[in-house]
């Protein structure tokens, strides 16, 4: 908890830090880097009920898209929530048709989720289509540290959230129903509402992250949009970090994207060997994650981390 | 002592005379269109090493990988700029990385050499930016050079055309505008959409077989060519011609015998025979100790062979006097002479090369030939082509 | 009513390969219990393999096949050695970020070896039609297609009739049970995932002829494998054979009769399986 709030010092701080002639560089990785982070913290939040999802991509795309397409008529901020919002609305639906499905099964009815939408934007002719679809930058592109804070917001919103649902009674029941479904019934667990809040929680922070990456990147594409590797990246994340927690994502996102970034640097050719070695050796020497490394064995009851 | 005090001088006079400059070089080498990249990467170091060794100008490359991706290109921009301080850059190969670029690249204001991006959208992306020199043509070249081919194809009776292309922005793009300009030309038109690198083409090839197409155009990657080649034959399809738009082809490909008589698009080939052709063949031969069939490559040369000839007209590092200086630049490429014009639309003021740079090759006993338009061709088209 | 059947017999051949690609993840994730993201690779593996061969050396890629699936299953077994037997008992998505780890690996291996260019085979035949009535096919689709049916016959008969292959399918319904009776759990499971690899493998090498090699080769199957698997249920072998009939053959009617289907083909083929899926989940109810 110590730790979560330092990093999120940090992360206010951070455009004031003398770095010299990184200072651009580094806030330009710390937005995409923040983005990851939000959208991992967001699949953290829908994975402690147990349910594994592929469609984190796909709400990622739906709030970028809808935010592009809304910021020039509504102006950044209700853009972004505009984003937010038809993300939860489809992670509504989504929601409610795979309210039975567990495990693999559904993990692959997210994924066909993910793929069909995306075909529907690729074919729609308002979206832009194949082509792709241009995006004004965050404030009318007038505040230089605008899209900076943009991102560090969505960072900091999806952490209280996380913070928030692991300090909240809903944690219990997400717990409950991710140990077993039959059982936490039984105990009295309203699973269906548990799923769906969650669910919607993790839909609109994905959206609102694919919203500010809109406006980051200025440019859209079904295929980079609803890309599967952005949902494979939001799964990735937390499991390095430590799953079901706060700090885990956090640390894993921030780490992760600058390890890469530096690889990329400095290896350049081939980094992504390097990359998947590390992934390989982390699930081998810490099974759980950045965050077991900070805390002695903690009892299977015990969600936060005390770090 | 007098000898090495000479030395000196000589040396201090070279030093003074030798314009440096930091050049950034901003390419995707992994993701998609990291085949393209690298081979332009090669070029591109292949050039700098002989303006190097020319004594002249001394350029000093710094590369970065944009990844094929909108989230990994725009901080490595920054980087090269805040951090490298570099004010020319190379680069923007890929038209939907090169579009997000188009924000950091008016912040920071270099030099920005386009090596790739077709796309019109990105010609309005860089519009009101005056340091933009684009030397790769944009994709409305592309269709006036096909159309002259398929304006000769229809004399030779091809009247109906099956189009395949494949969904993503590079096959879909311009879609609309080639099928109306053939439409113009004459033509009956048969469009379908595909997923690149499925390899599932006999249901839609099935289909076209009741329409009866003279022509097969396909618009994909090289993934698809093979497959394309083998099940025109499967369902019995017998096109007169297949003509491929992808933008690059399989290695080997022109070993196998199914890509026989198979007909292409390209603005560069090893074959081709001008003096510049040679002399940046034989010495990509050299240093690499192979060939290369990537077009991308002598556009990476070119680059920065008109690069070094501004610097060296502009006597300075100063990237306004350079971008002057290569405004007027003039010179032989091995994809023929290069001069910056407006483009075709008027929207930006430096464009390098135009659809005179594109020429149609056929697959013929193994190798690529060109066979279009007549002041290029080595060999006459093999029309109809047997599949 | 030609093209009916022609769309038929389209749809049925690029079932076959579809049904190994699947059939060796099945047996990953049903016997062993992991859900294998480098499956792919090790398809692209089998691809790499004939295409090496042919191109240094000039051998057949039926010579290949044979290469491909002993060498990608020895792949497989040390694979299963040294990084899956030390997670069997992680939680799944430990096991999975896992596999992730491998496949990124795996393939950016290949891409620094070889580079990401397409590559091509030539055998004589790869052009071979055949015609039978109006309807006209090729040779070599057929051929594959005989080739995984006979293997998957293969498979089925050493699951239902040997020894061995009683064994994995008793592990595969309990992990427990089978260790008490004396059946060595380990071997079984050490078996089971080489043959996966070995049948992703042979799938490479039909691959490599009908389609390209390249190190993202995989990428695409593996994703059709998963669904194709999941929808005939874990742990359903002669399942995935009609999983992947129905699948193939919904793909070849859209994109033969809708306009402009060749881009909903991949829309069609997941909506099915989202629609399967949810389905069976409220009728289960």
């Amino acid at each position: 908890m110590r730790l979560v709030l330092v990093i999120l010092g940090l992360v206010l701080i951070f455009p004031a830090l003398p770095l010299g002639r990184w200072q651009a560089f580094t806030l330009d990785t710390a937005q995409f880097a923040f983005i990851a982070t939000a959208l991992a913290l967001s699949w953290d939040l829908l994975a402690r009920t147990g349910q594994l999802s592929l469609a984190q991509g796909a709400f990622f795309g739906l709030g970028a898209y809808a935010a592009g397409l809304s910021a020039g008529v509504l102006g950044t901020i209700p853009a972004l929530l505009v984003g937010a919002g038809v993300a939860a609305a489809s992670s509504l639906l989504l929601g409610a048709a795979t309210l039975r499905l567990q495990g693999i099964y559904f993990a692959i009815a997210t994924l066909a989720f993910s793929e069909v939408v995306r075909t529907l934007v690729l074919k729609a002719g308002f979206t832009g289509g194949a082509t792709g679809l241009p995006v004004a930058p965050a404030f009318g592109g007038g505040w230089a540290l605008g899209g900076y804070y943009l991102a560090a917001a969505v960072l900091i919103l999806s952490v209280l959230t996380s913070l928030w649902v692991g300090h909240s009674r809903l944690s219990y029941a997400q717990a409950a129903t991710r140990q077993g479904e039959a059982t936490a019934r039984v105990l009295g667990v309203p699973v269906v509402r548990v799923k769906l809040v969650s669910f919607l929680l993790s839909s609109a922070l994905a959206g609102l992250a694919g919203g500010v990456y809109a406006m980051k990147a200025l440019f859209l594409s079904p295929y980079d949009a609803f890309g599967l590797g952005r949902a494979v990246e939001a799964l990735v994340i937390p499991i390095f970090g430590g799953l079901y927690t706060t700090l885990g994502p956090l640390l894993g996102g921030l780490l992760l994207v600058a390890l890469e970034t530096w690889l990329r640097l400095e290896i350049q050719d081939g980094y992504l060997v390097i990359y998947g070695l590390i992934l390989i050796l982390a699930i081998l020497f810490m099974p759980r994650g950045l965050v077991g490394l900070f805390r002695p064995r903690a009892k299977p009851a015990q969600e936060e981390p005390r770090a | 002592m007098k000898r090495v005090l000479v030395g000196c001088l000589a040396l201090l006079g070279l030093a003074l005379a030798q314009t440096t400059v930091r050049v950034g070089v901003l390419l995707p080498l992994s993701g998609v269109s990291s085949v393209s990249g690298k081979a332009a990467l090669n070029g591109i170091q292949l050039a700098a090493d002989q303006v190097n060794a020319g004594g002249k100008v001394k350029l000093e490359l710094i590369t970065a990988d944009d990844g094929t991706d909108p989230a990994k290109a725009v901080p490595a921009l920054t980087k090269l700029m805040t951090v490298d301080k570099v004010d020319i850059v190379i680069g923007g190969l890929a038209s939907g990385v090169t579009f997000a670029l188009s924000g950091p690249v008016k912040q920071y204001k270099p030099l920005f050499l386009c090596i790739g991006a077709a796309s019109s959208v990105v010609e309005g992306a860089f519009s009101d930016y005056p340091l933009f020199f684009h030397y790769h043509p944009w994709d409305y070249n592309n269709v006036t050079a096909a159309m002259d081919f398929f304006k000769y194809l229809y004399t030779q009776d091809a009247r109906k055309i099956a189009i395949l292309y494949e969904d993503g922005p590079f096959g879909s793009a311009g879609i609309k505008t080639y099928q109306e300009q053939l439409q113009k030309v004459g033509y009956t038109v048969q469009a379908e959409p595909f997923k690149t690198g499925s390899g599932n083409f006999t249901a839609i090839l099935t289909r076209f077989k009741a329409y009866k197409p003279d022509i097969l155009y396909w618009i994909g990657y090289d993934v698809d060519a093979l497959p394309i080649a083998t099940q025109v034959r499967q369902v019995a399809l017998a096109p007169k011609l297949i003509y491929g738009a992808p933008p690059s082809w399989p290695v080997g490909f022109e070993k196998n015998p199914l890509s026989n008589d198979i007909v292409g698009m390209s603005a560069w080939l090893p074959s081709v025979s001008n003096p510049e052709s040679r002399k940046f063949t034989s010495a990509y031969q050299k240093k690499y100790g192979e060939l290369t069939e990537e077009y991308m490559a002598p556009m990476g040369y070119t680059i920065v062979m008109s690069l070094a000839k501004a610097i060296e007209a502009a006597g300075s590092a100063d990237k306004d006097k350079i971008a002057e200086a290569l405004a007027g630049v003039k010179m032989d490429t091995p994809f023929g002479p290069l001069a910056f014009k407006p483009s075709e639309t008027g929207k930006t003021k430096y464009q390098g090369f135009g659809a005179s740079i594109w020429f149609q090759f056929q697959y013929l006993e193994g190798t690529r030939r060109p066979v279009f338009p007549p002041s290029v061709a080595t060999r006459p088209l093999r029309y109809p082509g047997r599949y | 009513m030609e093209l009916l059947l022609q769309t038929l017999l389209n749809g049925m051949l690029s079932a076959g390969v579809y049904a190994l690609v699947a059939s060796g993840l099945a047996l990953a994730v049903g016997v062993v219990g992991i859900v294998n993201f480098a499956h792919g690779e090790f398809l692209m593996i089998g691809a790499f393999i004939s295409y090496l061969l042919f191109a240094s050396r000039g051998i057949d890629p039926l010579v290949s096949l044979g290469v491909a699936a002993v060498a990608v299953f020895l792949i497989g077994a040390i694979t299963y050695y040294g990084l899956i037997r030390p997670v069997l008992s992680a939680p799944e998505l430990n096991q999975m970020l896992l596999t992730f780890g491998l496949s990124v690996l795996l393939q950016n291996l290949a891409l620094l070896l070889f580079g990401a260019d397409t590559r091509v085979v030539s055998p004589p035949y790869q052009g071979s039609t055949l015609s039978l009535g109006g309807l006209s096919f090729g040779g070599v689709p057929l051929a594959a297609f005989v080739l995984s049916v006979l293997i998957l016959l293969g498979l089925y008969w050493f699951l239902g009739r040997t020894r061995l292959g009683l064994a994995v399918r008793a592990v595969a319904q309990n992990r427990l049970a089978p260790g008490l009776l004396g059946i060595e759990t380990q071997r079984v499971y050490l078996l089971a995932f080489g043959l996966s690899a070995a049948l992703a493998g042979v799938a490479g090498v039909m691959l490599s002829v009908m389609l390209y090699a390249s190190p993202t080769v995989g990428f695409a199957f593996t994703l059709k494998a998963f669904a194709i698997v999941v929808m005939a249920g874990l742990g359903n072998l002669r399942g995935v054979l009609w999983a992947a009939l129905i699948l193939a053959l919904a793909e070849a009617l859209v994109s033969t009769y809708v306009p402009g289907g060749g881009g909903w083909v991949e829309a069609v083929f997941f909506l099915v399986i989202f629609g399967t899926l949810t389905w069976r989940s409220w009728r289960r109810a």
